[in-house]
């Protein structure tokens, strides 16, 4: 199934570089050949303070406080590796309301 | 219109202060100065049951002695013109065409909470408004009503004009405390609230220009003449912007109490091309709809709120048959995205996310469980902000939702507004 890496582009993430992750994560997608793997924008997840955020979907995995050197372990899980369990703090029921926002298709 | 602000209609142009002194002008601050004390005055005012005309509708007397109690000094008063609600004129209009009846209530409110420096705090767009004050602030400090020893007296005030930034939460009241010390615009966590903790960390009262204007005449005639507009629960008298959706847009002054009916088909001449009315907004885009059938409902604090709504500033939007509850629900959502100043992580994401959903149902996508969401996200986000924007855009959505669910769901079935 195709997953989605939504990275977060709003202000705070932004200014903790969250624009060059997303660019940076792409590449590496684009070199591993994940061909099932779409890195896009996403407008905020309202975890602003714990950014930048990245949320896999439709998997559920919410990556937060993302620095490049979390990328390799983020697109190793895309492959099929590991859960990256360290950057996985986000409060569950922030969570909730998100992925249900997500199930609806608020892209 | 023979109100309590405007005893003769709208005046034409500004009144100058020797038209004021005519009918009594400047006599409330006279008779303040000569014999009452500022608790006196404070006392006057609670019991005139006088209520802020900004939209919170909070106590003036409450919030007065909250700043004149306060050890801390010195005290200051603030008078908010910011006016950023949408449609609103009111305080645009007296600032204009009465000046001086705000002057004289920014005096008298300044000696009742102690404070020796006001500020005029004036949307920076109101150019008219801007120029009218300051002409009769030079007035009224020539005859000596304000400045050192007023009327010969041992209190003294000084004025100063500020230029509001003309932006939403500019209004909101610690933005504004911000702006006159040179800030940007962005509101404080409160508590503590302004009128102990506010302008350079002092007891500071701010109050809209409307607010203020009622203080003269509840000086001069007492709180029990004052009585005699209104209600019980909101005595005086209150003005209602109404805009393009009625054939005589504009301000009218109008007792608390009076069904909103007369509003919009005395004072307002009806809605255009006679088209029906399907729901009334009648407190601003943070207010919640109201369905026709509340016609009647008198325009007052509790009828509203007891009804599901609040009066607010007094914008009353009037949604007429035909129009599409879902555009107009988007056109309120997309207002608050634009207008959180983004310092609240949780008012950024719930006023953004707010309007990518509606844009969703608006496009046809998302179904039945994205309109379940609606309740979820706001009620995740209640109260998580400094100001109280986080809180705004629930009741319009919410009640929009509840009153004209079919709106929504054939947007989701078709894609399109159903009266296209």
């Amino acid at each position: 199934m195709k997953q989605i890496c939504l990275v977060c582009q709003n202000i705070d993430c932004k200014n903790r570089g969250s624009e060059a992750l997303m660019k940076e994560l792409g590449k590496r997608v684009a070199e591993k050949g994940l061909k099932d793997v779409e890195v896009r924008p996403y407008m905020c997840f309202g975890a602003c303070q714990d950014g930048p955020n990245i949320v896999l979907y439709p998997e559920k995995s919410w990556y937060a406080g993302v620095k490049m050197e979390d990328l390799d372990d983020i697109t190793g899980h895309l492959a099929g590796g590991p859960h990256v369990k360290r950057l996985d703090r986000i409060d569950s029921s922030l969570k909730e309301l998100i992925y249900q926002l997500l199930d609806t298709g608020v892209f | 219109m023979g109100g309590i602000l405007f005893p003769r209609g709208v005046v034409e142009g500004r009144e100058r202060l020797a038209e004021y002194r005519l009918r009594g002008g400047y006599e409330a601050l006279r008779k303040a100065l000569q014999g009452l004390s500022p608790e006196m005055i404070i006392q006057e005012i609670t019991d005139s049951g006088l209520r802020g005309r900004g939209g919170a509708g909070f106590p003036t007397g409450k919030k007065w002695a909250f700043t004149r109690e306060c050890a801390e000094s010195p005290h200051y008063l603030v008078l908010n013109g910011g006016e950023d609600e949408p449609g609103s004129k009111k305080d645009r209009l007296l600032m204009e065409d009465l000046p001086h009846l705000v002057i004289e209530g920014v005096i008298l409110a300044s000696y009742a909470v102690g404070a020796s420096q006001a500020y005029l705090y004036i949307n920076a767009e109101y150019k008219d408004a801007t120029r009218s004050t300051a002409e009769a602030l030079a007035e009224a400090k020539e005859a000596g009503y304000w400045g050192e020893n007023i009327l010969g007296h041992d209190y003294s005030l000084n004025i100063l004009a500020v230029a509001a930034p003309p932006n939403y939460v500019a209004g909101e009241d610690t933005a504004a405390i911000e702006v006159i010390e040179q800030k940007k615009p962005l509101p404080r966590q409160k508590p503590p609230f302004p009128a102990t903790v506010g302008l350079f960390g002092k007891p500071t009262a701010v109050n809209n220009v409307e607010t203020l204007a009622n203080v003269p005449p509840i000086i001069s005639r007492g709180a029990k003449w004052y009585r005699t507009f209104g209600t019980a629960e909101s005595p005086g008298t209150m003005i209602f912007s109404l805009n393009e959706e009625v054939n005589r847009p504009g301000i009218y002054e109008l007792p608390f109490g009076t069904p909103l009916r007369f509003l919009i088909e005395e004072c307002g001449g009806g809605v255009k091309g006679g088209k029906a009315i399907k729901a009334i907004l009648p407190g601003g885009p943070s207010s919640a709809f109201l369905p026709v059938q509340k016609i009647d409902l008198p325009l007052d604090h509790n009828s509203l709120r007891e009804a599901g709504s609040s009066i607010g500033c007094g914008v009353v939007h009037v949604v007429t048959e035909g129009t599409c509850m879902v555009e107009d629900v988007l056109k309120i959502a997309e207002f608050f995205a634009a207008e959180s100043c983004g310092q609240c992580p949780a008012c950024r994401m719930e006023t953004n996310m707010l309007a990518a959903m509606l844009k969703k149902v608006q496009q046809g996508q998302g179904g039945q469980p994205l309109l379940e969401q609606f309740s979820k996200v706001i009620s995740f986000n209640k109260g998580k902000g400094f100001c109280n924007l986080i809180n705004m855009p629930g009741p319009p959505i919410e009640s929009a939702l509840r009153l004209f669910r079919s709106d929504f769901e054939f947007h989701l079935a078709h894609g399109r507004c159903p009266e296209h």
